[in-house]
């Protein structure tokens, strides 16, 4: 530290470059460092922030002194001290003819502010006169501050100037301008904003051809960016990038762009993330590319960290473009002295080398075994979460549990939010694909709600859901222990913080007490449902359990009306599963609020319970008074009747295909219907049929032509506001509808008579009108489609008819009522349970009936859990050496699976008259030939049971998002050649995650339950079935709305097929490059 | 890209911080509170790259200085490391022995040789003779204009 400060000292009298000129900066730094305290130093700053404001204001200011008054502002916010007082004088300053006090000034600016700042405005007229200036020097500190500077709105300001800078004769002013264009790119990458119609990669381009290489560099930077927005326009550029490529790696430029002695190693790196982007599932291009990134891989060593940057860069790029055997060779060959090195920086840029070599190639991992282990076992916790990502990817079904036991011991260790997030992620990802066993999957899947639960996907608390009720009574009873101790000890954890405060009950809400054992809500919920559908299958009598549920409201005192009203449903269904109301269960819970008469031994869980039905009753929330009330009409009514009510274990039952039919056909509201039709309502046209009307609709704010007359004029029902919104169609729909209508169902047969045609935004919320329109959608999908109704699951009002218990209407109105629902969300709605049921359904997976060794009862099994038994047991056996376990690669060639034949069969057939209009509808799609639907094909195929489903998708409406995306995906599955068996994820046995189930659901009639049932989760029995408990369904629905469901796994099912498929080393994939 | 670039000392007291993207000045001092303690808790033999929220954390350690940058997730580790230490370079040989006081008593030339190496969060000179050609320019430039010839520190 002396000699420093002696250094400083002898720069001050000889130096002439340095520190002659700010003596007062000099001196506030030192008085700054002579500072004992923090308070001290705040002192000091504040008294020079007064005195520069003081001088600032003067209107004596002394201009020459410009500059040290700017850094001496600096330096105070740069020690987090406000300055916002002079940047109006710094503004000044910046058009200062002095360059010295210029400069200063344009840095202060950029340090100060950024282009979200009013002020800049000010600054404009400067920024544009110092862009034009004849020195050089100016031009440049301009173009810089106007990277920081310049916003959105004011690009087209200073845009024509800086693009008259690109020819100026200095390459410094060249560069900064070419960086100036970047950052305005980057403003408005799309090109749809303020820069629409901006040629701005024209000027790239020419620049690129710059004859000086730190231009050429500067405008790769910026095709960088706009590559990486959309790479088609520049496939063309591939040629010039490798040559350019070509000729750095081969030492061509200039000496001074070397870096220890690598040839300009920052501009190769950047060409090499430009030829990735370029190459990435484009099989010509990325062979253009191999030899160079051969050569260029070769050329460098790992004598420098630039040439194990270089090195690293080129096996990026080789895993993203497409595969390349020679190339990957030699990627695998370099990135081993990576994991060898004994540095820690290189050993993870190893590992993610090594995950993005696994990804295309399998084997690789396993001769680094060593290496990855050690990593794993390394306190560098960057290093051990990058080895985790890898083991993520080469997960298989035997070696999970390692794995997964792995990144739990990591999220129990570890506090960052996003990394705990992104962890939990993974870990339902993993246990939801590859599970063993549904115990493990059980308990995996609890033990990560215990441990970060607040991150955990509400779809995953849905498969969990569906997952338990799957499984057999012995599971049953071990979940419902396993939950009942999860309550215990968070019970007893409040108990000991109530004990701790030594206060009233009524504080322990407001005391933050122990966060970290309370339980999140989405467990909760699981817990209610698995102890109401199964509690009575537990070891401790009823009113324990009772007790149990009952008390989490106690831990909890904040529960949503969410979390009460499944717990009312849990225990209307554990009193029904115990006796009824003579049970004590059901005892406790109807006796009357103030008089005790429970069995002494749950007389105080009683109390609470009758408490809380109670309160329920007079809850402000319609949903909790409505459950309350079914609670008590439910349990005094006749045992027998309760019982067909709330069934014990049902919520897996089976229906078969012709029962589904006659429900999905809707039968009964035909009258009703043609009630409506009589009355002047029009025909129902499913939104993608009506033209550019809704399209209009969504993409323009406001419409400045006059609305064309009605069509019809129609009488108009005053209780169906829906039918009045009708009314006002404009007649460039109405007169779509047949035209439209044809094409949509032209093998129903009431194509000539009129249809209900509902507008989906119209509609009022409140009230029994909206129980007639709710029905406007279900009923003209069921007039228009009647055969496709076989395969379409029934809306779920129409589902309660086998089983009503004859609150039918009332209770469908006031469920409407209850949540507002609006037709179109009800279409939605129908949608997300039937096409997008992929959320609910994903572990669905593929029903491996002839190789699973299950048994044929109404139950389903998981796909997960079906899928993988043979393995598991398999990995059982060997499960000595937990290395073994890790890595061991082989991939166990699963058994092709043949989908069941039977009921695709039937879908098939009852399909085929109406797959022109699928075709139709899924052309808008994707394109997809409508011929796999061709009658040759043998049934039971892919193709037919894909296109099946899509061909009910379009006959139910599917127009809103999920059911796109379900369409999609269809699509995907349902154009592979119907010969060939399942493909992708599913033929490999494996989970296939997502979405590729989602066609199993829509055509086999036996999945419709479980699926509806995981969207249904917290509560009562399988959506749409469930007699008993219709606000339930009406929350299984919101569930189902509020995921992210088609779309989102639409897209996955997309994705990762190809992966699965490229891990088993299966060449054949026509689809390869569609989607990787 | 670079999100941000914090020269700290190894008592947590910020040097110089450059910043790339938009953080106003209550996260600016948020983003330093909560990398500062990570950054000097890690021991030397761990690796310099750190995950923090969504973005990585590439830092170097420099006598008595930290040098970090906040990089994208999927940017290259290595390469940002180098462009730290090309930075250091150039200080290096400007500044002929850097050290912190240096930084201390001229930050703004630091922030200017920083704006010549990186622009909008890219690296966009390569070269390091090309830097410092153009920072004694500048020098000279400015040595003119204090001198009193200001005919060419003027603008047009």
């Amino acid at each position: 530290m002396q000699s420093k400060l002696e250094k400083v000292v002898a720069g001050l009298k000889t130096g002439p470059r340095f520190l002659k000129e700010l003596r007062e900066f000099d001196n506030l730094v030192k008085a700054i460092g002579e500072c004992k305290s923090k308070a001290e130093e705040d002192r000091v700053i504040s008294q020079e922030l007064e005195l520069l404001k003081q001088r600032l204001s003067d209107p004596k200011l002394d201009k020459s002194r410009g500059k040290e008054y700017m850094i001496r502002l600096m330096y105070c916010e740069i020690l987090g001290h406000d300055a916002s007082f002079a940047y109006i004088k710094a503004l000044q300053f910046a058009s200062d003819p002095n360059i010295y006090t210029k400069k200063a000034a344009y840095l202060a600016l950029t340090q100060f502010l950024d282009y979200n700042d009013n002020l800049v405005l000010l600054l404009v007229n400067t920024l544009l006169l110092d862009m034009k200036s004849d020195n050089y020097l100016i031009v440049c500190t301009a173009l810089v501050a106007a990277t920081r500077l310049i916003g959105a709105d004011l690009v087209n300001a200073v845009y024509p100037v800086v693009v008259e800078r690109l020819r100026h004769p200095k390459e410094h002013v060249r560069k900064k301008a070419v960086m100036a264009l970047h950052w305005f790119g980057q403003l408005d990458p799309r090109r749809d904003g303020p820069l629409a119609g901006v040629e701005l990669d024209k000027h790239f381009r020419t620049m690129l051809c710059d004859k000086d290489p730190s231009v050429m560099s500067a405008s790769l930077c910026a095709l960088h960016d706009c590559i990486k927005v959309d790479p088609r326009p520049y496939k063309n550029l591939i040629p010039s990038f490798t040559s350019i490529l070509k000729q750095v790696s081969e030492h061509r430029l200039p000496k001074s762009y070397d870096y220890h002695r690598f040839p300009a190693p920052f501009i190769q790196i950047k060409l090499l993330k430009i030829l990735a982007a370029l190459g990435a599932g484009d099989r010509a291009a990325s062979e253009n590319m191999a030899a160079v990134l051969h050569q260029t891989l070769r050329r460098a060593t790992t004598s420098h960290t630039i040439g194990s940057a270089i090195i690293y860069e080129c096996v990026r790029t080789i895993t993203t473009i497409y595969p390349n055997p020679q190339l990957l060779a030699a990627a695998a060959e370099s990135i081993a002295t990576f994991l060898r090195s004994p540095s820690h920086n290189l050993r993870y840029v190893g590992i993610d080398a090594l995950a993005g070599i696994t990804a295309l190639n399998p084997a690789a991992a396993a001769e680094h075994q060593v290496a990855v282990l050690d990593c794993l076992e390394d306190p560098d916790d960057t290093l051990k979460l990058k080895t985790l990502e890898l083991l993520y990817k080469m997960t298989k079904a035997n070696n999970i549990q390692v794995i997964v036991d792995k990144m739990m011991g990591f999220l129990s260790s570890c506090t960052d939010e996003h990394i705990r997030k992104d962890i939990v992620r993974k870990v339902c990802d993993l246990a939801e694909r590859y599970a063993p066993s549904p115990a493990w999957f059980v308990t995996t899947i609890s033990e990560v709600f215990r441990l970060g639960g607040e991150h955990v996907d509400e779809a995953d608390a849905h498969r969990l859901v569906r997952l338990i009720a799957e499984q057999d009574a012995s599971l049953h009873a071990s979940a419902v222990e396993a939950y009942l101790e999860l309550l215990d000890g968070e019970s007893t954890a409040a108990a000991a913080a109530e004990a701790v405060t030594a206060t009233a009950s009524g504080a322990v809400a407001t005391t933050p007490g122990l966060p970290r054992k309370k339980l999140p809500e989405t467990i909760l919920l699981v817990i209610c449902w698995v102890l109401g559908e199964f509690g009575h299958l537990a070891r401790r009598p009823a009113q324990a359990v009772l007790a149990r549920l009952v008390g989490i409201l106690n831990v909890h005192k904040a529960a949503s009306d969410r979390l009460r009203g499944c717990l009312l449903t849990a225990l209307t269904k554990l009193a029904a599963h115990t006796g009824g109301a003579t049970g004590p269960v059901g005892q406790a819970l109807i006796q009357p609020h103030d008089g005790g008469v429970g069995s002494a031994m749950g007389r105080a869980a009683g109390q609470d319970a009758a408490d809380l039905v109670h309160k329920c009753l007079n809850s402000q929330s319609l949903e909790l008074q409505q459950r309350a009330h079914e609670l008590q009409a439910l349990l005094r009514c006749a045992p027998a009747v309760l019982s067909a009510a709330l069934p014990v274990d049902a919520s897996c039952e089976e229906f078969s295909p012709q029962d589904l039919a006659a429900v999905a056909a809707l039968p009964f509201l035909e009258g009703h219907v043609a009630r409506a039709l009589a009355g002047g309502a029009a025909n129902y046209l499913p939104p993608e049929a009506r033209g550019g009307r809704t399209g209009d609709g969504g993409s323009k704010g406001l419409r400045f032509a006059a609305y064309e007359p009605a069509p019809y004029a129609i009488p108009l029902a005053a209780a169906s506001t829906s039918y009045a919104a009708t009314g006002t169609y404009d007649s460039r729909s109405g007169s779509g509808t047949a035209a439209a209508a044809a094409v949509i169902v032209p093998s129903a047969s009431s194509m000539t008579e009129p249809q209900l045609m509902v507008k989906s935004a119209g509609g009022r919320k409140w009230g029994p009108a909206q129980f007639e329109t709710d029905y406007g959608p279900s009923a003209s999908s069921s007039q228009a489609a009647p055969v496709a109704a076989a395969i379409v699951p029934p809306a779920p009002a129409a589902a309660a008819a086998p089983r009503n218990t004859g609150a039918h209407h009332s209770r469908s109105g006031s469920s409407a009522s209850l949540t507002g629902q609006t037709p179109s969300e009800r279409e939605r709605l129908a949608a997300s349970l039937f096409g997008g049921s992929g959320s609910g359904s994903t572990t669905t997976a593929v029903r491996p009936t002839a190789a699973a060794p299950l048994p044929a009862g109404p139950r389903q099994l998981n796909g997960s859990a079906t899928a993988t038994p043979t393995r598991s047991a398999t990995a059982a056996a060997t499960t000595p050496n937990p290395m073994d376990l890790l890595l061991d690669l082989d991939v166990v060639p699963p058994p092709q699976q043949q989908r069941p034949a039977g009921p695709a069969a039937v879908a098939s057939g009852t399909n085929n008259g109406a797959s022109q209009p699928a075709g139709d509808w899924m052309a808008s799609m994707m394109a997809a030939p409508p011929g796999f639907m061709s009658p040759a094909a043998p049934p039971g195929t892919l193709g037919q049971v894909g296109s099946g489903a899509a061909a009910g998708g379009s006959f139910l409406g599917l127009d809103i998002p999920n059911g796109a995306g379900g369409g999609m995906m269809y699509n995907i599955q349902a154009s592979r050649p119907p010969q060939q068996q399942a493909p992708g994820g599913m033929g490999m046995g494996m989970p296939a995650p997502m979405g590729g189930i989602m066609p199993t659901s829509l055509q086999q009639p036996h999945f419709v339950q479980a699926s509806g049932l995981g969207g249904g989760m917290g509560v009562g029995g399988p959506v749409g079935y469930g007699a008993a408990a219709p606000p339930v369904q009406l929350q299984a629905w919101q569930q189902q709305q509020q995921l992210p469901t088609g779309m989102a796994s639409g897209m996955v099912a997309a994705i990762r097929p190809q992966q699965h498929q490229q891990q088993a080393g299966r060449s054949a994939d026509p689809f390869g490059d569609l989607l990787s | 890209m670079i999100h941000f670039v914090i020269l700290m000392s190894r008592q947590g007291k910020v040097r110089l911080a450059k910043w790339y993207s938009t953080y106003n000045m209550k996260e600016r001092a948020r983003v330093v509170k909560e990398i500062t303690p990570m950054i000097l808790a890690r021991p030397l033999k761990l690796c310099n790259f750190l995950d923090w929220k969504n973005i990585k954390l590439i830092y170097k350690r420099y006598a008595s200085l930290y040098f970090v940058c906040g990089v994208d997730a999927g940017d290259n580790e290595l390469i940002t490391l180098e462009i730290i230490h090309e930075f250091v370079e150039v200080l290096d040989r400007y500044f002929q022995n850097v050290c912190e006081l240096d930084l201390i008593f001229n930050f703004h030339k630091a922030y200017y040789i920083l704006d010549e190496l990186l622009v909008a969060g890219e690296l966009q000179e390569p070269s390091k003779k090309a830097i410092h050609k153009h920072i004694n320019d500048q020098d000279q430039l400015v040595e003119n204009a204090k001198n009193g010839t200001t005919e060419e520190g003027q603008p047009k």
